[in-house]
């Protein structure tokens, strides 16, 4: 089922990036939705689920952006195996841990964003990007972080099948 | 799976992807025009809401410029009548005379990653293609740098690799208009000896063969000195968060510059 959410909610998250999020902008910075959604399937799903996230979410985004078709979906599938690499020593999920992958996501995807771009010709200016977009971006990500895995928490609830286990099971 | 989205990218850079690009963004580029309308309005709406104690401020002003501009108007539309006449005269038609455009509606912005682009209802199918002008009657937006069969991205003049060749309207001295981090717009190469005022238009100069000339890019609102060349802080007139309808021109074709460059490598 998580294959199959990832084409709606993510291509719907495409549009909201590139016609609402624009006005909420905060200097050159506004939040990733699908870097949000998709680091919030990574961490409670499996890895082929979220492989495939990573490349709808990315296709999506890059079909709405001008940069390069493949540019996001290289750094979520970056951002993918390094939590997967990262889930088996987190004991658990708390607000530092969330903020933690939430940094290393902006700055993966924005790091590969801007290394793509110049190297098809494109002008850069690394040090100036980074204080007037990674910054106000990465604050607008950590705000809208527990919203994004509540919302997944829940699209998993309602479409997980759930186990129902029968008392003697539980016993066992 | 890393090889494969590198892949994507060589192969969508080469254009072999074109078709099945077009096919996937055709209904995604449908979906974010109905929604970039309700966002431009909502936006628009708190926008106003949140202005309104400045708003009849902003009215009076508006309306005093209004006075102003009107006599400015009937001076204009004097001088306009001699122009046309001497037009004719001299049997000359002015490249505005000249100029096609197609009506395009804003369907999605991308002001805010390292690049500024926005995307446009029209493609190939409405006779657009890389490298023509979009204006607003405010003044230059950008250019084609991507079309499909329904819808095209432009890239702005604010972006960082957009390069404008410039000239100022009073003292026609010239420069190169770039666009900033910030979205700002920078004209440099001004000769040191020209005189740079603040509110000086800043046009299209036409040299390069990428822009036709006299589309008004901005207004000079602050200048700088550098060692080898003046430098001019431009405002363009276009709010380009808020940008909902734009003009294609059809009819523009830009010259490649760059087989010149090829015989001097030669």
């Amino acid at each position: 089922m998580g294959h199959f959410l990832a084409f709606p909610i993510l291509g719907l998250a495409a549009i909201l990036q590139v016609t609402f999020m624009p006005q909420i902008r905060l200097f050159g910075g506004q939040p990733d939705l699908i870097m949000l959604l998709v680091m919030a399937w990574i961490i409670t799903s499996p890895l082929e689920e979220a492989v495939t996230w990573a490349f709808v979410g990315g296709i999506a985004v890059d079909l709405l952006s001008a940069a390069p078709r493949g540019s996001s979906v290289l750094g979520l599938l970056i951002l993918v195996f390094i939590i997967e690499q990262l889930k088996g020593q987190l004991v658990d999920l708390n607000i530092i841990v969330v903020f933690g992958l939430v940094l290393l996501g902006t700055l993966i995807q924005q790091i590969t964003l801007l290394t793509i771009l110049a190297l098809n010709g494109f002008t850069i200016r690394p040090i100036e990007q980074f204080f007037y977009i990674v910054v106000p971006s990465l604050i607008y990500n950590l705000i809208f972080s527990l919203p994004a895995i509540g919302i997944v928490r829940r699209f998993k609830r309602v479409f997980s099948p759930r186990r129902r286990l029968s008392r003697r099971t539980i016993n066992e | 799976m890393l090889l494969l989205a590198i892949g994507l990218i060589v192969a969508s850079r080469t254009g072999v992807l074109a078709p099945l690009e077009n096919v996937l963004a055709t209904p995604l580029n449908a979906a974010a025009g109905a929604f970039q309308q309700v966002a431009l309005r909502l936006s628009l709406g708190l926008g106003d809401l949140a202005d309104f104690q400045s708003l009849q401020q902003r009215n009076a002003e508006l309306e005093e410029a209004l006075a102003r501009l009107q006599a400015e108007v009937v001076d204009l539309r004097e001088i306009n009548n001699d122009y046309g006449r001497l037009a004719q005269l001299l049997d000359y038609t002015t490249n505005a005379q000249n100029q096609e455009f197609v009506t395009a509606d804003v369907i999605a912005v991308d002001q805010t990653s390292a690049l500024r682009s926005i995307a446009i209802n029209r493609g190939t199918r409405d006779g657009i293609a890389i490298g023509v002008p979009v204006v607003t009657p405010q003044g230059l937006v950008g250019r084609i740098i991507e079309v499909g069969a329904n819808a095209s991205r432009v890239l702005l003049i604010t972006d960082l690799s957009s390069y404008v060749s410039a000239r100022l309207q009073t003292t026609r001295a010239e420069g190169t208009v770039n666009g900033q981090v910030s979205g700002n717009l920078l004209m440099t190469f001004i000769p040191l000896g020209e005189d740079v005022r603040e509110g000086d238009i800043v046009l299209t100069s036409g040299l390069g063969g990428n822009f036709p000339p006299d589309l008004v890019i901005g207004q000079v609102t602050s200048t700088r000195q550098a060692e080898l060349f003046q430098e001019a802080q431009v405002r363009s007139l276009i709010n380009f968060d808020t940008l909902e309808i734009v003009l294609v021109m059809t009819n523009f074709q830009p010259i490649d510059l760059s087989v010149f460059e090829q015989e001097d490598g030669n």
